[in-house]
């Protein structure tokens, strides 16, 4: 049995982040779960989703974030509880039924837990879903280990009721994907009964309709919520203090941040001058508890990630209550102690409490620093990033490159956000122009089609994945043929969520929870809509960029083309190769004057690399994933494809 | 006549002292170059003729439609890309001088043996020629002889464009005559069939390709095996100007379905052009196909074909223009391009007449005039008097020219 669904109450696991909450949420009685995959939020639907029987679970990966939403929002309407869950950018498409929803308010328990991205190591974007639930009033919570992630997660879900209100739990990378001890708690029955009442008096929150109209009214109440959150969260156990009567500096922080600045403080031996307030009810911030903290010491820092939401929410509090409390000296991001941008750690914190109290520390001494560079330099390997060994996207940016080049009129491709994102780089040959949000790349081509009037002669391409075509980039592609923009749509069609882990998506004839499910064909959308439609396989080098000629050539309209192959990881492809590959070494001519190194320079698959010594190409035999590819492009055939049987 | 070609008479090469001039090749010797060079030269500059000596030696440079396109960046210093291209700065006397008789060399039209006024013999393999199947005659002869094995012509594809292709029997050189003005490169396909299995090549080329051909047979660098030594016979078509797909086909589309056409000819001293369509022949004003010209035509120096084995162009004739377009003025330059000509006489397939007085000097004429204009806009777009860009300024047939 899964260690998600133990009954054993108070024992302890180690969870991963994203299981904590999961369990947080399992043990809060959800009947239903939703979500768009995205990292680092797409393990708490994943292991939902593996526990959805025996739980009596209803979870459905969506076709986008907002769907997502609503979809868990009509269980709350219900009066089941109900998990919705995506990552920072995911919040900004679903962030207009979010602002609607937080005026409508929700009936059984639903929260929203959102995983943003720091640093963005995982993401195009540093975005803060933190300001999106003070925009729309919804309360935020935010856990600063792994038991209040769990624990977090649970009373989100008693606080939503008490409100009739969606509650937000933010987490970040660190928090999601690293894993600590969790002792867990009792889990709730299963049999729930969903209805939805509306014959009620028309206000009512439980039996009326549900809606954000009237709006003064609504708004109204639901800033009644929002006073009561804030008195609710002043005895909240999830803001603590640890740290001298009187100290010298007061350190005010929240979720991961937490962890850092507890370990910058132990390791310069600060826990007599500095005091620590964790705050885990984010928004809206608790004025008393503040006001009590503040009161403590004049020199405040502030530690938190990205943009200073925190800090300026602190200082809101500080300016109403600089009667009683007194002038304050603020340190943070506004004034530079705190980096704007990128990841938080330790180092940071240390760096700041060194300013701040006057404190030498080196982290490293400038020996280790020099010695540990050199190592680096010479020992580490250099590591780009790349497509996988066998990935059709090296194969068709490819055909793509190779498309526009022939083509000659300074064509160019549009993209979004996928593993093919890394197009814009070497690896993809540098195709990719433009990189925005998900289906973008199709509506800024949509636009770019329409420039022909102003001189714009370029042939214009964009590109999407199977997933994202159906989570945004249908109205752009509906857009685009409806207004007759010239563009060509290329759907790199890798038969699931490659990225975030194969998640099944609207294309693929299974759920979530594994059930057989009728799976939507892309082409037959695009027919549907009126685009001229071509599928090909991107593994076939001659067919993919004759046909993207040839499109290029036709200049009505909007055209999808659709290159479909499974993506190198998939279980299918994973389990078998298609060809054997090897190379001749003598038929290589390596770096001479008619080849210099194609397929190990410019293709550059992992599952090749150049033996100096011998100056001749050379298949990883343990990497190669056995596309053939490579053979295709040798121009002396010294890449030899043997089919597997 | 206007000045300044008149005294340029034929004149061994030996008499204006060519001799003992270091080459412009040897003086760049210890400058590398490669594709990064041949891009940003001869590509970028738009000089590049779309001959196709670039491509088809590795991935890297292939035709599409009559362009040259660079797939990817290579990064080798040297390479026979650069070498081969008629556009990168090159000797042209130091090959002329190596590859020719010294004593056959003239200022204006390059090595001549002899010139003439011939036809295909009889009418019916002159049906499908652009005039008088002269070129188609000798090449199915150089097959039919085995001085060849396999011989390269321009193959019409759909949309006017052309490539070239590989033939090996004499009907297939015939169902393949006519001019065809967008560039057909002829190279490329040299490049991409020299290692299989012919031994003996020929081509028919325009004088850029001939040029190509000619900085191949100097094998300029090592690398890769170029088989160059397969080439056993180049048939030199003469050449004012070649056109631009692009820009050709959208003024065509204007007036015609590129469908219809089925060829077309500019007869040489009127102001137009014809188009020959199913539905009857269009002509169009000179003016509108100058602006269809491929830019690198503007720089080149070449209207004979001057690096051919034998020449081949349309006559001037005192006859009608229906008359004299049956006909052709050949200029034999090499050994070998006499011993085919002499066996086409043997063998009657070609008919031949007196050359009118005057010819030749017109024809001269016209090598200068071409010669001189591509001068000047190579030093218009250098902004030097004395920089040719890919032209050594101290070429003395170039040099005869800018005076
Ligand atoms: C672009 C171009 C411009 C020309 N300009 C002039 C000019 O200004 N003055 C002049 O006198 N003559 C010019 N000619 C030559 C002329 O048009 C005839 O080709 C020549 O007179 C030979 O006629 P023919 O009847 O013997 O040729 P044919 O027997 O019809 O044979 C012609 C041969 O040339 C090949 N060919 C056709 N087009 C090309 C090409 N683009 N590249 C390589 N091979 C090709 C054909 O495949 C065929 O083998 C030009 C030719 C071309 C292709
Ligand atoms: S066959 Fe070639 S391109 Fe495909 S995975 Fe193996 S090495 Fe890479
Ligand atoms: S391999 Fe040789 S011919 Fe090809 S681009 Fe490089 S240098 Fe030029
Ligand atoms: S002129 Fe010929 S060799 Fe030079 S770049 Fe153009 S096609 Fe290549």
């Amino acid at each position: 049995m899964s260690k998600l669904i133990d009954e054993n109450e108070g024992a302890q696991y180690l969870y991963m982040g994203n299981e904590a909450i999961a369990r947080g949420a399992l043990e809060a009685g959800i009947s239903l779960a939703s979500g768009y995959p995205g990292t680092p939020s797409s393990e708490i639907i994943e292991n939902l989703a593996k526990v959805a029987g025996e739980r009596n679970l209803y979870v459905e990966w969506s076709t986008n974030e907002k769907v997502a939403m609503e979809v868990a929002a009509a269980a709350s309407f219900a009066q089941l509880r109900s998990l919705c869950v995506m990552k920072q950018n995911g919040v900004n498409v679903a962030s207009d039924f979010l602002l609607h929803l937080a005026g409508s308010g929700t009936r059984g328990g639903m929260v929203l837990v959102t995983c943003d991205d720091p640093g963005a190591l995982s993401s195009v974007n540093e975005g803060e879903s933190r300001h999106f639930f003070r925009m729309v009033e919804v309360p935020l919570l935010e856990p600063g280990d792994f038991q209040e992630a769990k624990d977090m997660t649970k009373w989100a879900f008693e606080l939503s009721e008490e409100l009739r209100s969606l509650v937000a739990v933010r987490s970040v990378t660190r928090m999601s994907h690293a894993s600590g001890n969790v002792k867990i708690g009792k889990l709730p029955s299963t049999d729930k009964q969903a209805e939805f009442r509306y014959s009620g008096f028309i206000l009512d929150p439980m039996e009326g309709i549900v809606g954000s109209a009237p709006v003064a009214f609504r708004h109204a109440e639901q800033q009644e919520k929002i006073k009561k959150v804030r008195e609710i969260f002043e005895d909240c156990p999830f803001n603590t203090y640890e740290g001298p009567e009187k100290p010298d500096l007061l350190v005010i922080t929240s979720s991961a941040c937490t962890l850092y600045s507890r370990e910058a403080i132990n390791l310069l031996g600060l826990q007599d001058r500095v005091g620590l307030l964790k705050i885990g009810t984010t928004w809206p911030l608790p004025p008393r508890l503040l006001t009590k903290y503040l009161s403590l010491t004049d020199r405040i820092l502030i530690v938190e990630e990205v943009l200073p939401f925190l800090e300026d929410n602190v200082k809101i509090i500080a300016a109403e209550q600089a009667k009683a409390i007194g002038v304050k000296t603020f340190y943070g991001k506004n004034n530079g102690t705190i980096p704007t941008a990128g990841e938080m750690n330790p180092d940071h914190v240390v760096a700041a409490f060194c300013k701040i109290l006057n404190i030498e520390y080196v982290t490293m001494s400038s020996e280790y620093e020099q010695r540990a560079q050199l190592l680096g330099f010479t020992l580490v390997p250099n590591r780009e990033q790349t497509f996988c060994p066998g990935c059709p996207h090296r194969a068709s940016f490819w055909s793509i490159h190779n498309a526009l080049q022939l083509d000659n009129r300074k064509g160019f491709v549009c993209g979004d956000i996928g593993c093919y994102t890394m197009a814009m780089l070497p690896t993809g040959f540098s195709t990719l122009k433009t990189v925005h949000s998900m289906g973008s790349g199709t509506g800024i081509a949509s636009g770019f089609g329409k420039l022909g009037p102003f001189g714009m002669d370029q042939p214009v391409l964009s590109v999407c994945g199977d997933s994202t075509f159906y989570h945004a980039a249908m109205p752009a592609l509906v857009n685009a043929v409806h207004h007759k923009s010239n563009i060509i749509m290329i759907v790199l069609d890798n038969s699931g969520t490659a990225m975030t882990g194969f998640q099944p998506h609207p294309g693929l004839a299974v759920s979530a929870m594994g059930d057989e499910v009728p799976a939507i064909d892309v082409a037959k959308i695009c027919e549907a809509v009126g685009a001229r439609v071509e599928v090909r396989d991107p593994f076939n080098l001659k067919e993919t960029p004759d046909t993207l000629l040839e499109l290029m050539e036709d200049q009505e309209g909007a055209k999808v083309l659709i290159l479909r192959q499974k993506c190198a990881l998939s279980p299918e492809r994973k389990a078998k190769k298609y060809f054997e590959m090897q190379v001749d070494e003598e038929r290589c001519i390596g770096e001479e004057c008619g080849c210099n190194r194609l397929c190990t320079r410019i293709l550059r698959c992992p599952g090749l690399f150049w033996d100096k010594e011998k100056k001749t190409a050379r298949i990883d035999e343990v990497l190669c994933a056995g596309c053939g590819v490579c053979s295709y492009i040798c121009p002396e055939e010294a890449i030899i494809r043997k089919e597997v049987a | 006549m206007q000045g300044g070609y008149e005294d340029l008479i034929i004149v061994g090469i030996n008499q204006v002292g060519f001799k003992g001039r270091r080459s412009k090749e040897m003086d760049n010797q210890v400058q590398s170059r490669g594709q990064k060079e041949l891009q940003e030269q001869v590509i970028n500059a738009h000089l590049c003729v779309g001959c196709g000596a670039c491509a088809y030696l590795c991935p890297y440079q292939v035709i599409y439609k009559d362009q040259t396109i660079v797939l990817h960046d290579c990064d080798l210093a040297e390479g026979r890309c650069y070498a081969f291209c008629p556009r990168t700065s090159t000797d042209y006397d130091a090959i002329r001088k190596a590859l020719f008789d010294e004593e056959d060399l003239t200022l204006e039209l390059g090595p001549i043996k002899g010139f003439y006024i011939v036809r295909a013999a009889g009418e019916v393999n002159r049906a499908n020629a652009q005039h008088g199947g002269t070129v188609s005659a000798l090449m199915a002869l150089a097959l039919e002889e085995g001085l060849i094995d396999a011989a390269i012509v321009a193959e019409g594809e759909d949309n006017f464009l052309h490539h070239g292709i590989a033939v090996t029997e004499p009907i297939d050189i015939k169902k393949r005559g006519k001019s065809k003005f967008i560039v057909s490169p002829t190279v490329a396909e040299f490049n991409k069939i020299a290692a299989g299995d012919a031994k003996k090549i020929g081509v028919v080329a325009t004088p850029c390709q001939a040029q190509a051909f000619a900085k191949m047979r100097m094998k300029p660098i090592a690398g890769k095996e170029s088989h160059i030594d397969k080439l056993q016979l180049v048939i030199g078509l003469f050449c004012g100007w070649a056109l631009s797909w692009r820009k050709f086909t959208d003024l065509l589309r204007r007036s015609t379905s590129l469908e219809s056409i089925t060829g077309m000819d500019k007869p040489p001293g009127t102001q137009t052009v014809e188009i020959f369509t199913t539905n009857g022949t269009i002509i169009l004003p000179v003016d509108d196909i100058n602006t269809c010209i491929r830019e690198a035509c503007h720089y080149c120096i070449d209207s004979t074909a001057e690096f051919s084995d034998i020449s081949v162009g349309s006559a001037r004739l005192p006859e009608s223009w229906e008359e004299t377009k049956t006909w052709n003025q050949v200029i034999v330059r090499s050994e070998r391009g006499q011993t085919l000509l002499e066996l086409a006489r043997s063998k009657n397939v070609l008919e031949f007449r007196d050359v009118p007085e005057g010819n030749f000097d017109e024809l001269k004429k016209a090598a200068v005039e071409k010669k001189k204009g591509a001068i000047e806009r190579l030093r218009e777009k250098s902004g030097q008097p004395n920089d040719l860009i890919y032209l050594d300024e101290n070429d003395p047939v170039i040099k005869k020219i800018m005076g």
